[in-house]
């Protein structure tokens, strides 16, 4: 152990009476000299200077890191990993940089420092403290995204971490599960339109031409006659009741349904009762309808197919 | 006491009033009785059905609760208190397990119940992102829309009951006082008779003029003034063919002449060609059971059924003296075996 590795852990030690000796340098220096107002002024001015440069240093560790690289470019190996740490090197600059400042101003307070750290060093109370310092300074710093004062901690901190990766990917697969579930029957169409959906448009299509042809031809007919009147109102009725029925054979052909005009309610109905669009509405008591059903069963099928070429 | 406690307690059913308020229950012009509808759910649904939910809330406009609030604790009850007043006629209830989604509609007050099983579905945004150029004008969703049966003119009982069921979902049509211009949307709902599915679509239509080049029909609708720099003269713009051709071959089948004007391009008396372009929601359904009550009753139709099924129902017929037809099961007996335990799981749902 040199002197002057001692001087430098000193030195960063002794960050806490530092301010406190520089104060008591401006003061002895107020108290010895008793300089004129400017003088004092202009001493306080440097201080205030020497404060925010300190401030400035302070706050900002890594420019001047590199700044004291290049002004000091032999350093031990120690030093290198007091850099690292970003303890001692910034502080031990300061004090360089103060020590100069204090040069200027006058050599007594030079000679102050430097008994302070003599003082400090040759005490022998802070031996404890060097001793705990140096064990500290021993530990090798590994290269690891982990605290590296923490480092004792470090396998739990991985275990740790390992467990809620683990339990991440464990959740993650649960909620994709789910969202399989969820989104089951879920199909996005593509962007072109397949033979299937052509037909269907195709299908569609024909209802739809069918539906508007044949009201273009119940709107034509009745083009220039006004339903307001009871005279035209009849003749409507009629031609009304005759185009429907046309309109009804010519759609039996084909296997396509357009709802149509509930005009003709009673003729539509089918004869099942359960088809029917009042349905357990007309009469609400059915003690027996399971009974009628059974009697009239066969009845009904016979109904029900000439009722379906007519409606169809 | 406690009842009166208990019922004071029950939550009801938030409705904001259907549409506007001075909507009729009754059509102006027919006199028939305007069908309405709720589209909920009793149970908490994932995102995208909620969203499919919505999409059959639009597709019910104008005569249906858009912002209808449902809560956990409703019951079917709730609602069927709420409907009467209200004069709501068909419930769509979605719901969802881990296996199926499934929608049940129902007439109220008294059923029958259709329940489909969803084998797939497409949602309206769905559609809308695979379309180069999504189609939807202010007043699509201000009429009701048509709706289009296909295949399903069959003997079976159960496809007439949903024929029916489905026909009185929407208003009426009176081919004589309708207006073309209302008729914005179009329901297609076609049956396949090999897969027994039901293929569901929403579509809108629009009224093309044909044998009109692309720029005057452009310049007709958009009433823009027309770019002519790149033209020699004002009757190129009307002779020379835009760049777009129309593919009006196959189309013959796809027109339709027009009696009245319809908006600023369809003349009377002129040709006009339907375009139909998916609006969506898309949904491909099996009818899988049909209920006599609402959500309740004797199985009048069952998808799924196996001989232990049957014995069960028959079981269940004896108890409750409802009746099921016959013919019916034995189509579709020992069909589908491991899917019996879908149909149990819907039962259990049924009941509350």
């Amino acid at each position: 152990m040199s002197t002057g590795e001692n001087s430098h852990h000193m030195a960063t030690a002794e960050r806490g009476t530092r301010k406190r000796r520089v104060g008591k340098a401006s003061k002895n220096k107020k108290s010895k000299t008793l300089p004129p107002s400017s003088a004092r002024f202009k001493v306080t001015m440097k201080n205030q200077k020497l404060f925010q440069k300190r401030a400035r240093d302070y706050n900002s560790d890594e420019d001047e890191e590199e700044d004291e690289e290049k002004k000091q470019p032999e350093v031990t190996i120690r030093e290198k990993i007091f850099s690292d740490a970003n303890m001692g090197p910034n502080y031990d600059e300061i004090e360089e940089d103060e020590d100069e400042d204090d040069e200027e101003e006058g050599s007594d307070n030079e000679e102050e420092i430097q008994s302070g750290i003599t003082k400090f060093a040759s005490d022998g109370g802070c031996n404890a403290f060097k001793i705990a310092f140096k064990a500290i300074m021993k530990k090798t710093k590994e290269d690891d995204t982990l605290d590296p004062i923490l480092s004792g901690r470090k396998p739990l901190i991985a275990k740790q971490l390992a467990e809620e990766e683990a339990e991440f990917k464990a959740k993650s697969q649960a909620r994709k599960a789910k969202h399989l579930v969820a989104e089951k029957g879920h199909v996005k169409p593509g962007s072109y339109l397949d033979s299937r959906e052509k037909i269907l448009i195709g299908v569609a299509t024909k209802g739809v031409v069918k539906l508007f042809n044949a009201v273009n031809k119940a709107q034509h007919a009745q083009k220039g006659l006004n339903p307001s009147r009871s005279k035209d109102a009849k003749v409507l009725k009629k031609r009304r009741k005759e185009a429907f029925f046309t309109e009804l054979g010519k759609t039996s052909k084909t296997d396509t349904k357009v709802q149509k005009s509930s005009t003709s309610n009673e003729d539509d109905a089918p004869a099942w009762a359960p088809l029917r669009d009042n349905y357990m509405l007309a009469n609400p008591k059915l003690k027996d309808w399971d009974k009628k059903q059974d009697t009239s069963e066969g009845d009904n099928f016979a109904a029900m197919s000439g009722d379906e070429s007519y409606e169809d | 006491m406690a009842r009166f406690k208990n019922n004071k307690k029950k939550g009801r059913v938030i409705v904001k009033p259907i549409a506007k308020k001075n909507q009729a229950n009754v059509d102006h012009v027919t006199g028939d009785k305007i069908p309405k509808s709720f589209v909920f759910s009793r149970m908490k649904l994932p995102g995208s059905v909620k969203q499919l939910q919505m999409d059959l809330r639009k597709l019910m406009l104008p005569y249906t609760a858009l912002n209808l609030k449902e809560k956990k604790r409703n019951t079917l009850r709730d609602f069927l208190n709420v409907s009467g007043p209200m004069g709501v006629t068909h419930f769509l209830m979605l719901s969802k397990t881990a296996s199926s989604l499934s929608l049940r509609v129902a007439r109220t007050p008294q059923g029958p119940t259709l329940t489909f099983k969803i084998h797939q579905y497409s949602l309206a945004s769905d559609i809308a992102q695979s379309q180069l150029r999504p189609r939807c004008p202010q007043d699509l969703f201000q009429s009701p829309p048509l709706i289009v049966l296909s295949g399903f003119g069959s003997q079976e009982l159960h496809l007439k009951l949903a024929t029916i069921m489905f026909q009185n979902i929407f208003p009426a049509i009176d081919i004589n006082t309708v207006k073309l211009s209302t008729c914005q949307r179009l329901v297609l709902l076609n049956y396949n008779k090999d897969t027994k599915l039901i293929d569901f679509r929403h579509y809108s239509i629009r009224l093309q003029p044909v044998g009109v080049s692309r720029r005057i029909r452009k310049f007709v609708q958009n009433h823009k003034v027309p770019d002519l720099r790149n033209l020699q003269d004002v009757s190129d713009f009307v002779t020379k063919a835009g760049y777009g051709s129309e593919s009006e071959g196959d189309e013959e089948a796809a027109t339709v002449t027009l009696s009245s004007d319809l908006g600023r391009a369809n003349r009377g008396s002129t040709k006009s060609a339907v375009k139909l372009q998916e609006i969506g929601p898309r949904m491909t359904m099996q009818l899988v059971k049909v209920e006599e009550g609402l959500c309740s009753g004797g199985i009048i139709f069952s998808e799924y059924e196996n001989v232990d099924g049957k014995k069960e129902k028959e079981k269940k017929k004896q108890n409750e003296d409802g009746e099921a037809e016959e013919e019916e099961d034995s189509e579709d007996e020992g069909e589908e075996g491991s899917a019996e335990e879908d149909g149990e799981d819907m039962d259990e749902d049924f009941e509350d």
